[in-house]
């Protein structure tokens, strides 16, 4: 490429410019000395030599001018004059550089804060290669109350190596393990997984080897494979550690493989990876529904998500006929869907990062409309000296490019401070914030950084559209200049007055948005939990498998926790359940209600279960609403008798008296009538997923005996502060076993405050946005009634001279900043109106957005801009005639 | 010594490619050496050469680096690149090429006349 040669040449001269001009001087010279040496040597003497000589040679300057316009590159030099003297011309107004970097370094430092979050959640691919190839498979059963859920392991089983779409299917299911020896022993996260796990994700172990079907079988399955960063911190330098063992849940495994580095699954802060062993009985046809286990599959290259949903929808459909339960599963209104694992992780929180984000760009629009308006005042101010430039030859390109250097300056300057404000402000999350979805934390990151210099540019670049527009069109003009006023001035005065309405607008959305979530929020708050969760402190037991292996030695365990923990001194009530309330979704089944007969079509419904003992509803405040609460006794008699909640009750017995009643747990088939539970009592509804749980399709409460699953939580009510007996909670489980541990201790205060973080800081930002916004439109609306009362103080003076009163003057120019509000305003009403209809999925309980909303932020607004406009008006009406034309 | 001819700028990049083909030279001894073998009818002033030697440098036809010259002081001297001496080649066929035919165009307009 010759040019590219020719300008590698050029800036080779330009970079050495002073060595170049040196050269060319001594070359020059020296040929001038030639010249005149060369006539004296044929004779001439030496004062008409050198005369000859100039003559013959030419004027040095004018050679040197010409070689000098060769050696400059296009554009560069006067590039480096205009950024001279735009930095000149910003020190020259420190304030208003000040206010433009300041506003647009707010602006773009929030954008990034959200966008690094958006950026690593939803838009980077999940850490595997070919990523985009990951599904899973989702089970939905809306009409029983359960949206979401994962595929069995009996599917898994059925479905392997049979549906075409999938190149590699595989299981898994997320639990934990004690890991390591007694007393030291430690509760961890693991993942259990099937054979084809890790080629699903295309990760392949550094040493040993993957599952193999040989390892699925229970009693042969005490293998593990590790992550590099266990390996690390387990065995040290020492790196082959295959063959090893490590114990878990009491038991040595052997150590078969290790993940290579940084590998991490999803969420989960699992480091061990356990054989998902099954009995031929679990992957039965009649557990082709239960949940808890999920799927992971990698589509071939050529599937399409489409493709393999129909797929597996044939395959259901094929095999419907085998399954006992297959009309109450159709009634359920039985759904699978295959998605993206990535779409799917992400779900729940892709609506709350979008909007921010969303929030955080009208931000910058509100950010940009401000500068935009600043820099046409500040261009007006200038116009003199742009048409004096213009009168000297320069040409528009020239005045255009004066224009975007100065502002893209200013855009950097703005970008680089916004990178601060970013990196700080990301740096303050983290300290509040747990990690992100996906893991990782949030940090500026070279990708971000490009991103947000780039915006920083694209912003200068749009902000310094308009104003070359009327620079070039000599549409400025100076207050001093007076009446002057051409249609390009008006143009200019429309655009200015259209950018604050543009303000006001964003502002009114960005507030009346923030109200929305604040509002919600506030509905979350007041719910009333349906407990006492105050001097409640609450802790998860795990029992291992090994030591615990059936339902008597577990519930015999329990006893002994709960009766110790009852008798520590401070303690008022003590007792068990499998779950506690806001602690996400918990276990559920159908229920078979003696003499209820379900309306055709109308699905059974999951209901919440759980398994209790000691003074569990006590200790947790539930209260009492018929007949008798569960108790200990009936645990210790394996006595068949439940509790419903309210929300039971009113389900299958609307008329009332549910006590007596009897219950099987699960659909009905085949059961003797000695299995069924007889209702003792009805206690009131807690929520179980979070204080928003609407399903309220009842909760039912078996003695822990009949139900005494491996991990559950103690509970204890004190008048003390709660979070003091965690030692003591501690003490007394590690007393009755050494290998057990006390985990996710938490009192209910901070487990409900917890599940409202989702929604506390959606709106702790948005308010945060609000607040800029509003002080930003404020700044908009004063600046722009300043400029007007400077534009017209010759009108004033003369008014006033001529005997206007003070207040006329002043409802002048309020008036405009009234036309302003009340455009703004309107449009504002009808985007928060759009918004709050965008907003429905992440609001609790606000149906629509109420005129309360509406009105508020219009008063907020109103307030805003009146005291924005009041200031300059005033001054305007206090104008003495002889100073308002003494000035031109 | 009769006016000394204006050149043509491509007629001028031509003769400095032309002078230094045969061994590296420095301004002001292309300029004497096409006054010599011109006889005296092509001078050549400081104006127009050192900007020819420049756009020659830029196109990558001509290096040039500093040396010694006769009188001690460091000035440039250019000699042709390879790609320079492809130019040159070409340039000559055309110029032969040209010039018969301007031969014979003029030959024919005497003869006319």
């Amino acid at each position: 490429m010759r040019w590219v040669d020719a300008l590698r040449t050029r800036f080779f001269w330009w970079r050495h410019r002073a060595a170049w001009d040196a050269q060319l001087e001594a070359d020059l010279q020296f040929h001038l000395e030639q010249e005149t040496a060369d006539r004296v040597a044929r004779g001439a003497s030496p004062a008409r030599a050198a005369r000859e000589a100039r003559l013959a040679v030419g004027s040095v300057e004018s050679a040197k001018e010409a070689c000098r316009d060769l050696r400059q590159v296009p554009g560069l030099e006067p590039l480096w004059r205009d950024l001279r003297y735009a930095v000149r011309g910003l020190r020259r107004s420190p304030m208003f550089a000040g206010m433009t970097v300041t506003t647009l370094a707010i602006c773009l430092g929030t954008n990034l804060i959200i966008f690094t979050v958006v950026d690593r959640v939803l838009l980077r691919p999940l850490p595997f290669p070919d990523a985009n190839r990951l599904a899973t498979v989702v089970n939905s059963f809306p009409r029983a109350g359960k949206d979401h859920d994962g595929a069995s392991l009996t599917s898994y089983y059925e479905w392997r190596g049979h549906l075409p779409a999938f190149a590699s299917l595989s299981a898994f299911r997320y639990g934990t393990a004690v890991v390591g020896d007694a007393g030291s022993a430690e509760r961890q996260d693991v993942v259990r997984v099937t054979p084809e796990f890790f080629t699903t994700l295309g990760v392949r172990p550094t040493q040993g080897r993957a599952f193999t079907d040989a390892d699925m079988t229970p009693g042969q399955d005490a293998s593990a494979i590790v992550t590099d960063d266990y390996r690390q911190q387990r065995f040290g330098s020492r790196s082959l550690i295959i063959g090893r063992t490590i114990r878990v849940d009491g038991h040595p495994r052997t150590i078969v493989g290790v993940l290579p580095p940084g590998f991490r699954w999803l969420s989960s802060h699992a480091r061990i990876f356990l054989p998902l062993s099954s009995t031929l009985a679990e992957r039965s046809v009649n557990n082709r529904y239960v949940s808890g286990t999920e799927v992971v599959a990698r589509l071939t290259p050529t599937a399409r998500l489409p493709e393999a949903q129909a797929e597996v929808e044939a395959d259901y459909h094929a095999h419907a006929s085998e399954f006992p339960w297959a009309k109450e599963i159709q009634d359920a209104g039985f759904r699978v869907t295959v998605v993206s694992l990535h779409a799917d992780q992400v779900a729940f929180i892709r609506p709350t990062l979008l909007l921010l984000q969303m929030g955080a760009l009208l931000l910058l629009l509100i950010g940009g409309a401000n500068l935009t308006n600043l820099l046409l005042i500040r261009a007006g101010g200038r116009a003199h000296e742009w048409n004096i430039r213009r009168s000297l030859g320069a040409g528009r390109r020239d005045v255009a490019r004066q224009v975007v250097v100065e502002t893209l300056l200013l855009a950097s300057m703005g970008g680089l401070t916004g990178l601060v404000i970013g990196a700080g402000g990301l740096r303050l999350l983290g300290l509040g914030l747990a990690e992100l979805p996906l893991g990782g934390t949030a940090r500026l990151d070279a990708r971000v950084v490009l991103v947000g210099l780039a915006a920083a540019f694209a912003a200068g670049g749009l902000m310094a559209l308009p104003v070359i527009r009327f620079a070039t069109r000599g549409g400025l003009t100076t207050p001093k200049a007076g009446g002057r006023t051409d249609t390009a001035t008006r143009a200019t005065e429309r655009l200015r007055h259209a950018l604050i309405v543009a303000q006001i607008a964003l502002a009114f959305v960005l507030l009346a948005g923030a109200g929305l979530l604040a509002l919600s929020l506030e509905r979350v708050m007041t719910i009333s939990p349906g407990f006492s969760p105050d001097h409640v402190l609450t802790g998860r037991v795990t029992l291992p498998h090994e030591t615990y292996p059936d339902d008597s030695a577990r519930a015999a365990l329990a006893a002994r926790a709960v009766d110790a923990i009852a008798h520590e001194p401070g303690v008022m009530a003590a007792g068990l359940s499998t779950d506690v309330p806001v602690n996400g979704p918990s276990e559920d089944n159908a229920m078979t209600v003696v003499g209820y007969v379900p309306p055709p079509g109308v699905s059974p419904i999951l209901h919440n279960r759980y398994g209790v003992t000691g003074g569990y509803f006590a200790a947790m405040g539930i209260p009492l609403r018929q007949g008798r609460f569960l108790s200990s006794a009936d645990s210790a008699r394996r006595l068949r008798v439940c509790v419903v909640d309210e929300a039971f009750a009113r389900h299958y017995w609307p008329a009332g008296a549910a006590v007596g009643q009897r219950v099987f747990d699960g659909p009905l088939q085949k059961r003797t009538p000695s299995d069924a539970f007889t209702v003792v009592g009805v206690v009131g509804s807690v929520p179980q997923s979070d204080l928003t749980d609407s399903r309220s399709t009842g909760g039912i409460y078996f003695p822990f005996w009949y139900d005494a699953q491996p991990a559950f939580f103690l509970a204890l009510r004190t008048a003390q502060r709660p979070e003091s007996f965690d030692p003591a909670l501690q003490r007394i489980v590690r007393g009755l076993d050494p290998d057990l541990v006390v985990d996710d201790v938490r009192s209910m205060d901070v487990r409900i405050d917890n599940s409202l973080a989702p929604r506390r800081s959606p709106a702790l930002l948005a308010g945060l946005f609000a607040m800029i916004a509003l002080l930003l439109a404020a700044i908009g609306t004063y600046g722009t009634v300043s400029f007007a009362v400077a534009l017209r103080r010759r009108e004033i003076g003369v008014r006033v001279a001529l005997g206007a009163r003070p207040e006329q003057i002043a409802r002048q120019f309020l008036s405009l900043g009234m036309r302003l509000l009340i455009a703004g305003t309107l449009i504002g009403a009808s985007g928060a109106w759009l918004a709050g209809y965008a907003m429905q999925r992440i609001l609790f309980d606000v149906p629509h957005v109420p005129a309360a909303i509406l009105v508020g932020t219009a008063g907020v607004m109103a307030t805003v801009a009146l005291a924005a406009s009041l200031l300059p008006s005033n001054r305007a009406a206090r104008l003495e005639p002889t100073e308002a034309l003494a000035l031109e | 010594m009769g006016k000394p001819t204006d050149l043509v700028q491509g007629t001028l990049d031509f003769l400095i490619l032309k002078t230094i083909a045969l061994e590296p030279k420095h301004g002001w001894a292309i300029a004497k050496r096409i006054q010599q073998i011109s006889e005296d009818v092509l001078q050549v002033p400081q104006g127009s050469l050192y900007p020819a030697l420049y756009r020659l440098e830029r196109q990558g036809w001509i290096t040039g680096t500093p040396g010694e010259a006769e009188s001690g002081r460091r000035v440039k001297f250019y000699r042709l690149t390879k790609a320079g001496r492809a130019h040159l080649e070409r340039e000559l066929e055309s110029w032969k090429r040209l010039s018969t035919a301007i031969n014979l165009v003029i030959r024919a307009t005497s003869a006319e006349g």
